[in-house]
C-alpha cells in the first residue's frame, strides 16, 4: 500500500495551537473525501521553513507555504488527482514557491548516518577511498597537494591560510621525520562543531590525517584533544584502535610502502594551547606557551621536525576532496573561500544546534531561514563569530555573504565557527567584558602588551558596567587595544582587543549611556539597575518585602512598600517574585 | 594514602608511559583520572622516577586549569561559563549554586560532598545553559532548578 | 580481525549501495547524550527484544538539531526515513507502537521526513 505522506506545521508566531486547527481541518477533508486510509497526514514538529505561516508538505516534492484555510480543500483536491510534477500531475500552482535547501553536507556528511564505533559502517560510506586514491592512482605527494591547491581549501581553524601552502612547506623540507597534528583543542566558548566531527564521524578525520601523512612525507601523527571532550577521545582512541587492527595504521597501509601511525594528546585546560607552537609546546609536554614564528611550525614544529597542524574541520574535508576531486569542492563557495563551514549557531535563536552551509550564504539566511530567527520573537541586536578573537557584526550586516574577507572587513574573524546571536536583552559592554575575561584568565603570561593588556583593560570595562566609567576611558581601551594588536606575541594576544575593539565600533553610544548616563540600556549590568515599586500597580501583599535577604524594602499592607536603593543589592527577586508587574527595574 | 600501593600506581603509569616523548602531561591526567587531583606526594614520586626536578612538574600542573592539587569534593559541580550559557543565564545559575552551597567557584563545601566551578564550556551549547555534576549534564537549566539538582547528591552521606 | 586490502575497498566500491532497512538510529553525541539519549536508547533496545521486533537499534553521531535532541531516526519497510526529536521515553514506545507496528507517523515530533529516491 503507498500511502501519501503529508505533513503539517503551522510556521507563524500563533504555534502550536494553530497547528493542531489545520490538521484538524486537513483531516475532515480527506474523510469528507474517502481519503482518510490513502493519505497519512501528520503534524510536524519542524517542517525546515519559518515563518513562511501554515506549511504543508506533500511528499516527495510539492511545498506549499502560507496556506490559508480555505487553501486546504484545493490541496486536498489536488492530491486525488495525483498531484506528484514528477509524476506528470499538478499541484495547487497558486501556493507553490521553490525555495532551495540552505544546507549542504560536506563536512557533516556521515555525521548522524555512520555509527561511530563501527568502521564498516564508515567503509560502506567511501570511507579510505580516497586514502586507496592517494596511495595507488594519484601516488605522488605533488599529485595530492595539487588536488588541495585546486580545491582552494583553507584552514577552518580561524586565520583560513590555505591548507595547500601550509602542506607544501613542510613537504619541501627534508627531514627524518615530520609530523602531522590534529588541533582538537577546541577553546572557543561556544563553538563544538570540532567535538561532533570527532564525536560522529572520527574515521574521516583519520582518513584526512593520513592523506595529510602521505603529502608531506609523515609517518607519524598526533590528535590534541580537550580534556573537557572525553566521548570525543574515547571514539577517536576506538577509531585509532580498530584501523590497527584492521591494518588502517601502522606499516604498509593497504599494501603499499605507506607508514603511518596515531597517537592522542590530551590538552589540559588552556585556550591557548589552540595557537600552533604553544599547542606544540604541549604536545612535548610542556607548559602550552607560544613561542615568535617564523619559524613555522611547518619548518620546526614538534620536537624541531617540519610538523602540519590542521584543524578538525579541515582535516574532515579532505577525504571528500581527493575523492569527488578538488575542482568539485571549488565549485562551492565563494572567489576567496570555496567549500562549506560548519557554524555553532547558539545564543538567541530558536533552532541552535550546527549548521553547514556554503561559503557566501548571508548571515540572514543562516539566522532566520535555518536558525528559525530568535528566540522568543524577540528583536536581534548582532551576531558575534570568532569567540574571544572575533567580533560583533550588527543586525544592520545581516545579508552579508559569509567568507573569510567579508567578515574581516566587518571586524570579525571566521574564526573556528562559533556563531552566537544575540537579542535586544545583551549588554554590549557586558559582552565585551565577558570575552575579556576569558583572555585576561586565558592570557599565558608569556608576554607583556597580552599579560597586563588584558588586565586593563578587563579593568577598565568592570569599571564601566559598574558605572565608574569615565569618557576618557574610551580612548584608553582603544590605546591599549592598538598596542595589544602590534606588539603581543601570540595570535591569542593580537585578537584579544577584537571584541573590544568592534563593539566600540558599533556601540560606541552604548558605552557612553553607560559612562554618561549610568544605565545600561539592555538592563542587563546589575551595578547599573534601579528598582522601584510601582504604587498604581502595588497590590501591597508584602511578597517582596519578605523575599528581600538584603532587607531593602520597607513599609506595610496599608501605606505599600518601598525599595531603598541604598540597601538594594539589586538581585532581582523582588522583580521576579513580584506577580502584578508592580516593581520595576530600569 | 598508602605510601606503597601509591608507589606502585605511579610506577604503573610510568611504565606505561615509558620510552615516549614528552608524555608528562598524559601521565598527569592518569593520575588525576586515579585520585581525582593530583597529590603532592605523588608529584614528589614522579620527579623520582622521571629525573625531573620537582618545579618542572609543578610548572606544568599550576599552567594548566584541568589539574587539581586539591582533593576535589565527593561530587563535582561544574558550571559552564560558555558564551551561549553566559547569555542564556548561566551567571544567575552560578549565583544560585553560590547562594545555596555558601562556597564560591574554585572551592569545596565543609562537608566535602560537592566543589563548585565554572568551566569555559562544555560543548552543549545548543542545550545551554548547562550545568554538569560528576558525569552526568543537566540541560536547560533554570535558577528555580538549581535546588531540586542538588537535593538529588545531598541524600547521600558525605565522605568523612 | 582481518586486514583490510586494497582488493575489499574495490569491491565495496564497486557494490551497488544496497540501503539497509529496519533500522532505528539514536543519536548519541555528548549533546544527545546529556538530553537522555542512553535512557531512550535502553528502552528502545529492551522494548524491541521484549516484543520480538525485527529492527537493529543502532548509535550514531550528532545530526546538528542539538536543541531537539535526543534524535531518533527511524526507517522501516513500508514507511519513509522519519527523524524525531525531543524523544524521551514515552515517545520512543510510541514510535514502537504507531510508527514500527502500525505504520502510522508519531505527530508533534517530527523534525524531518526524508523522500526516498525512485531507486534507492
Amino acid at each position: 500500500m503507498d500511502r501519501k505522506i503529508v505533513y503539517i506545521k503551522d510556521t507563524g508566531i500563533l504555534q502550536p495551537e494553530r497547528t493542531k486547527d489545520v490538521y484538524a481541518a486537513f483531516l475532515n477533508g480527506l474523510r469528507e473525501r474517502g481519503m482518510q486510509d490513502s493519505v497519512m497526514a501528520v503534524r510536524a514538529a519542524d517542517i525546515g521553513v519559518y515563518n513562511q505561516g501554515v506549511v504543508i508538505k506533500v511528499l516527495p516534492d510539492t511545498t506549499y507555504y502560507n496556506v490559508k484555510d480555505g487553501d486546504i480543500n484545493r490541496i486536498i483536491d489536488s492530491i486525488k488527482e495525483g498531484e506528484v510534477p514528477s509524476q506528470g500531475g499538478k499541484p495547487v500552482q497558486d501556493l507553490v514557491t521553490c525555495k532551495e535547501p540552505k544546507q549542504l553536507r560536506i563536512v557533516l556528511r556521515n555525521c548522524g548516518i555512520v555509527d561511530p564505533d563501527n568502521i564498516d559502517d564508515y567503509l560502506a560510506r567511501d570511507g579510505y577511498q580516497s586514502l586507496k586514491k592517494v596511495l595507488f592512482e594519484l601516488k605522488t605527494q605533488e599529485k595530492v597537494i595539487d588536488e588541495i591547491k585546486k580545491s582552494g581549501l583553507r584552514g577552518r581553524g580561524g586565520a583560513g591560510y590555505p591548507t595547500w601552502m601550509k602542506w607544501n612547506f613542510a613537504k619541501q623540507m627534508t627531514a627524518d621525520q615530520k609530523y602531522v597534528i590534529c588541533n582538537g583543542d577546541e577553546g572557543d566558548p561556544g563553538a563544538y562543531m570540532d567535538r561532533s566531527v570527532l564525536e560522529g564521524d572520527p574515521y574521516s578525520v583519520v582518513e584526512g590525517m593520513m592523506i595529510a601523512g602521505f603529502s608531506i612525507g609523515a609517518t607519524k601523527g598526533y590528535f590534541y584533544i580537550r580534556a573537557e571532550y572525553p566521548l570525543a577521545v574515547d571514539r577517536i582512541q576506538n577509531a585509532i584502535d580498530r584501523c590497527y587492527e584492521r591494518g588502517l595504521l601502522g606499516n604498509n597501509i593497504l599494501g603499499s610502502n605507506f607508514n603511518f601511525d596515531l597517537e592522542i594528546r590530551l590538552g589540559a585546560g588552556a585556550f591557548v594551547c589552540g595557537e600552533e607552537t604553544a599547542l606544540i609546546a604541549s604536545i612535548e609536554g610542556r607548559r602550552g606557551t607560544p613561542h615568535p614564528r617564523p619559524p613555522y611550525p611547518s619548518v620546526k614544529g614538534l620536537w624541531g621536525s617540519p610538523t602540519v597542524i590542521n584543524n578538525v574541520e579541515t582535516l574532515a574535508n579532505v577525504p571528500y576532496i581527493i575523492l569527488k576531486g578538488g575542482d568539485v569542492f571549488a565549485r562551492v563557495g565563494t572567489a576567496t573561500s570555496k567549500g562549506t563551514k560548519v557554524f555553532a549557531l547558539t545564543g538567541k535563536i530558536k533552532n541552535s544546534g550546527l549548521v553547514e552551509v556554503p561559503m557566501g550564504t548571508t548571515i540572514r539566511e543562516i539566522v532566520y531561514d535555518i536558525g528559525g530567527g530568535i528566540f522568543n520573537n524577540k528583536a536581534i541586536k548582532a551576531i558575534q563569530t570568532g569567540g574571544p578573537s572575533g567580533g560583533v557584526i550588527p543586525k544592520d550586516f545581516l545579508d552579508t555573504p559569509v567568507d573569510y574577507e567579508n567578515l574581516q572587513k566587518l571586524g570579525s574573524i571566521m574564526g573556528s565557527g562559533g556563531m552566537i546571536v544575540m537579542d535586544e536583552d545583551d549588554c554590549m559592554v557586558d559582552i565585551a567584558r565577558f570575552y575579556q575575561r576569558f583572555c585576561f584568565e586565558e592570557s599565558c603570561g608569556k608576554c607583556s602588551p597580552c599579560r597586563i593588556g588584558t588586565a586593563q583593560m578587563l579593568n577598565t570595562l568592570s569599571k564601566i558596567t559598574e558605572g565608574l566609567g569615565e569618557l576618557t576611558d574610551l580612548d584608553n581601551l582603544r590605546r591599549i587595544s592598538q598596542a595589544m594588536q602590534k606588539a603581543a606575541l601570540c595570535g591569542l594576544g593580537q585578537t584579544a582587543p577584537n571584541p573590544v575593539v568592534s563593539t566600540l565600533r558599533y556601540y560606541q553610544d552604548e558605552y557612553e549611556v553607560h559612562i554618561i548616563n549610568k544605565k545600561c540600556p539592555s538592563k542587563k549590568c546589575r551595578n547599573l539597575l534601579s528598582y522601584k515599586i510601582i504604587p498604581e500597580k502595588c497590590k501591597k501583599c508584602s511578597v517582596c518585602m519578605m523575599n528581600c535577604e538584603a532587607k531593602a524594602i520597607t513599609g506595610n499592607k496599608d501605606d505599600g512598600y518601598v525599595i531603598d536603593m541604598n540597601k538594594c543589592v539589586r538581585c532581582g527577586k523582588c522583580f521576579e517574585v513580584c506577580k502584578f508587574k508592580a516593581v520595576s527595574k530600569e | 594514602m598508602h605510601e606503597e600501593k601509591l608507589s606502585a600506581d605511579i610506577e604503573n603509569i610510568v611504565k606505561k608511559w615509558e620510552g615516549k616523548k614528552g608524555s608528562l602531561i598524559m601521565i598527569l591526567h592518569d593520575i588525576q583520572n586515579l585520585y581525582g587531583y593530583v597529590p603532592r606526594a605523588t608529584s614528589l614520586q614522579l620527579s623520582n622516577y622521571l629525573d625531573v626536578p620537582l618545579a618542572r612538574i609543578y610548572e606544568v600542573i599550576t599552567f594548566y586549569h584541568f589539574f587539581k592539587l586539591e582533593p576535589p569534593g565527593k561530587h563535582l559541580i561544574q558550571v559552564c561559563m560558555g558564551t551561549a550559557c553566559y547569555l542564556k543565564g548561566a551567571s544567575d545559575l552560578l549565583h544560585e549554586m553560590r547562594d545555596i552551597l555558601g562556597v564560591r567557584e574554585g572551592t569545596t563545601t565543609k562537608d566535602g560532598l560537592f566543589r563548585l566551578e565554572v568551566v569555559r564550556c562544555l560543548g552543549c551549547c545548543g542545550l545551554a545553559p548547562v550545568v554538569k555534576v560528576d558525569s552526568k549534564i543537566y540541560s536547560k537549566v533554570r535558577k528555580d532548578q538549581v535546588a531540586d539538582i542538588l537535593s538529588e547528591y545531598e541524600q547521600e552521606k558525605a565522605v568523612k | 580481525m582481518s586486514k583490510i586490502t586494497k582488493e575489499e575497498l574495490d569491491n565495496i566500491a564497486k557494490q551497488p549501495k544496497k540501503e539497509d532497512k529496519n533500522w532505528i538510529k539514536v543519536g548519541m553525541s555528548s549533546c544527545g547524550i546529556a538530553a537522555g539519549a542512553e535512557d531512550v536508547f535502553k528502552t528502545l533496545t529492551e522494548e524491541v527484544k521484549k516484543r520480538n521486533i525485527q529492527v537493529t537499534i543502532k548509535k550514531c553521531g550528532c545530526a546538528g538539531m542539538c536543541s531537539v535532541e535526543p534524535l531518533v531516526e527511524v526507517n522501516v519497510e513500508g514507511m519513509p526515513q522519519v527523524t524525531y526529536g525531543k524523544v524521551d521515553k514515552d515517545v520512543a514506545i510510541q514510535i514502537l507502537d504507531d510508527h514500527i507496528h502500525n505504520h502510522r507517523l508519531v505527530n508533534d515530533h517530527i523534525y524531518d521526513i526524508q523522500v526516498k529516491k525512485a531507486n534507492g
